[in-house]
């Protein structure tokens, strides 16, 4: 949390130095999300986002035992 | 969102911090009188439901018993996978059919995807609380 302490210093900074600050801030910023993913880790996605075969086959047999049980 | 329950994001990654946090839900699956309580993961982008394997046999489930076999896509594509059909109960809301691909994967999580996981229940997630709310489908009219 910004404290307004922090603030009043912050303002209280010429102009150069806001201006090197601001840098500074976007520099850690981009970093932050470069973190997010390291370069040579396995990500892996499980998601099967496009098993249409199995959905339909999934669906089938939700159906048929639908029948089932009200038969 | 009317008779919703309330579930807060978990930690599955705590160096990613607040990226690391995702919408998992905890459920109690029963299949043949075998109960199991697992934390599955709320995946719109998923098709299927996914059952890892050890879950399906900690519910009691036999491999060879279940014939309908189901062609995964993506990173589970080169496993095999049967449909089972399991009775799943969330928080206090009458237990649904849900019907989960059960894969020979050992490391995926359980996933709650369109089949039939999001047929059965609507969910709003709210990522900027960190949380998320489902109610059976119907339900919130």
């Amino acid at each position: 949390m910004i404290s307004a302490e922090l603030l009043d210093t912050l303002r209280a900074l010429p102009r150069a130095d806001k201006l090197h600050l601001m840098q500074f801030l976007v520099s850690e910023l981009a970093q932050e999300e470069a973190d997010l993913l390291k370069p040579g880790l396995a990500y892996p996605v499980w998601s099967p986002y496009d098993a249409v075969e199995a959905a339909n086959t999934m669906l089938a047999m939700l159906k048929a035992t639908e029948s089932e049980r009200h038969a | 969102m009317r008779n919703a329950e309330r579930y807060p994001f978990i930690s599955v990654e705590s160096t990613l911090g607040e990226a690391g946090l995702q919408p998992r839900l905890p459920l109690t699956l029963t299949h043949h009188e075998q109960s199991v309580t697992v934390v599955g993961l709320l995946d719109t982008g998923a098709m299927v439901n996914v059952l890892p394997y050890h879950v399906g046999v900690d519910l009691g489930a036999v491999w060879e018993q279940q014939t309908t076999a189901l062609r995964l896509t993506g990173n589970l594509a080169q496993f095999d996978a049967r449909a089972l059909l399991v009775s799943a109960a969330v928080g206090q809301f009458a237990p649904v059919r849900l019907v989960f691909a059960w894969t020979q994967a050992p490391h995926v999580p359980v996933l709650l995807g369109q089949v039939n996981f999001f047929m059965e229940f609507d969910v709003c997630l709210y990522r900027s609380q960190l949380a998320f709310e489902l109610c059976p489908k119907g339900a919130s009219a």
